[in-house]
């Protein structure tokens, strides 16, 4: 019981990580301005290398290979919160994206490093400094243009209420919070999204954006247990290209 | 005609067919300002200057130069100062040194308090500015001549840069866990990718099959 928890809690970061580090990565070449976009690949870069962590954990318990867990699974075996897998718009919309999704990320690394289960704790520890990169990265754009000029604050301000709903999938409960909250694994996902809407707010609170109304918001879940929207197959498909023309390819 | 990309990335932004219009002629001088990036390699190690980054503001600096300038080599604390808050001596020959050659004249009524001043060297040509100290004085000039005092003869310089303290943006002591990156990162690195060794290969096939 305890290890399928671990195995579930490794799944939806490493997925999420994953995912969304290749939807981030789709800016390479294409960013706003050339520093951003190296900023931007650099970091998808790091999300990359962050699923690849916690893959091999996933390895060291049983699972298949790191390659195989990437790259060989159909859209419903992945654990990824659908709010990782919707596809680019403009970069307003990515920046809100990376906005919610860091901030969530750092928290639960943080927690994550005191870990009961040491070698995600250990893991944690070593990640969670490149996450608040990341965080100070998206808090520091999110400062700059959400004061900045009526178009900047209403493309981020219509992102915001679009992703909202799918930002609050990425607390989907797991089938084995309760094991994980007691055995000192997980903090657990209300915990952390409790916190999240703290600092989420604290940052808009500086700019001219306005929090969505939580309460009135029905969260898009499934994403959890293979539930997916449509656009994540054709990604899996694309990421897969390489392996499918030659499983031993050196790249 | 409409062309179809071979990244899917671009067919997928659906980019109107044709002519795009033209984008609006800038304004002149419409660029980001310049900082200069001084980054520290290890611990207790001085700050060294590292190059320039375009940026609106100090903030947006910092993000840019930590990607342009901490990515690729090891890196444990960086600052970001605006161009124009450097103050600048001229260059003394090789075998000179700036302090004995820049004469600057002592202002005669120095106000109090005294404020902060970082003090940079370049110990000679082609080396980089390194952080050697710091000074309380009431202007540049009074800086320059208490960098003088305080350096010159351990310290000496072809050239000097003055900068208030006020106006250094500076890594936070607790961020400094941000520094840590994973050590297995030898892809960000062009010697990891073995593309002269694949190029060299595919000549000497090339060439063979020629020379057949």
């Amino acid at each position: 019981m305890k290890e399928e928890a671990i195995k579930d809690l490794l799944y939806k970061i490493a997925d999420d990580q994953l995912i969304l580090g290749h939807r981030n990565s789709e800016w390479t070449g294409l960013g706003p301005i050339l520093e951003e976009d190296i900023a931007f690949s650099s970091m998808a870069q790091d999300k990359i290398g962050h699923s690849l962590a916690f893959y091999t954990l996933l390895h060291e318990l049983g699972e298949a290979e790191p390659d195989l867990l990437a790259f060989s699974r159909s859209a419903t075996q992945f654990h990824n919160s659908q709010f990782t897998e919707l596809p680019n718009g403009e970069f307003d919309y990515s920046l809100i994206r990376h906005f919610l999704y860091d901030n969530a990320e750092a928290i639960r690394f943080e927690k994550l490093s005191h870990s009961g289960y040491e070698p995600i704790a250990k893991v944690a520890t070593k990640l969670k400094g490149e996450i608040k990169y990341h965080v100070l990265h998206a808090n520091t754009w999110i400062r700059n243009l959400g004061s900045s000029t009526e178009e900047a604050i209403s493309r981020l301000q219509n992102s915001l209420n679009s992703l909202m709903p799918y930002a609050l999938g990425m607390f989907e409960l797991s089938v084995y919070e309760q094991v994980l909250i007691d055995t000192g694994i997980y903090a657990g996902e209300e915990a952390i999204k409790e916190e999240w809407l703290t600092r989420i707010q604290q940052v808009l609170a500086s700019t001219e954006l306005t929090m969505p109304d939580i309460p009135s918001q029905t969260p898009m879940l499934g994403g959890r247990y293979g539930t997916h929207t449509k656009h994540l197959q054709p990604l899996l498909n694309e990421m897969a290209e390489v392996i499918k023309i030659d499983p031993t390819a050196e790249w | 005609m409409s062309l179809k990309s071979l990244d899917p990335r671009i067919n997928r932004l659906n980019l109107p067919d044709g002519e795009q219009p033209p984008m609006e002629p800038k304004a002149a001088f419409d660029q980001f300002e310049t900082y200069e990036v001084f980054a520290q390699k290890r611990d207790n190690t001085p700050f060294t200057y590292a190059g320039p980054v375009h940026a609106p503001n100090a903030d947006v600096a910092f993000l840019f130069a930590k990607e342009q300038y901490s990515r690729r080599s090891a890196c444990s604390g960086l600052w970001v100062v605006q161009t124009r808050h450097i103050m600048v001596s001229p260059y003394a020959n090789d075998d000179e040194c700036i302090y004995d050659t820049f004469k600057v004249e002592i202002p005669e009524h120095t106000a109090w308090p005294l404020e902060s001043y970082e003090v940079f060297h370049l110990k000679k040509r082609g080396k980089a500015h390194t952080h050697i100290g710091r000074v309380g004085a009431t202007s540049y000039q009074e800086a320059y001549h208490k960098a003088k005092q305080a350096f010159a003869a351990q310290h000496p310089a072809v050239n000097m840069w003055v900068v208030k303290s006020k106006n250094v943006l500076q890594s936070a002591e607790e961020d400094r866990d941000m520094w840590l990156t994973l050590p297995e990162k030898k892809y960000r690195e062009p010697a990891a990718y073995k593309v002269l060794d694949r190029i060299k290969s595919f000549k000497e096939k090339q060439q063979k099959a020629l020379n057949k």
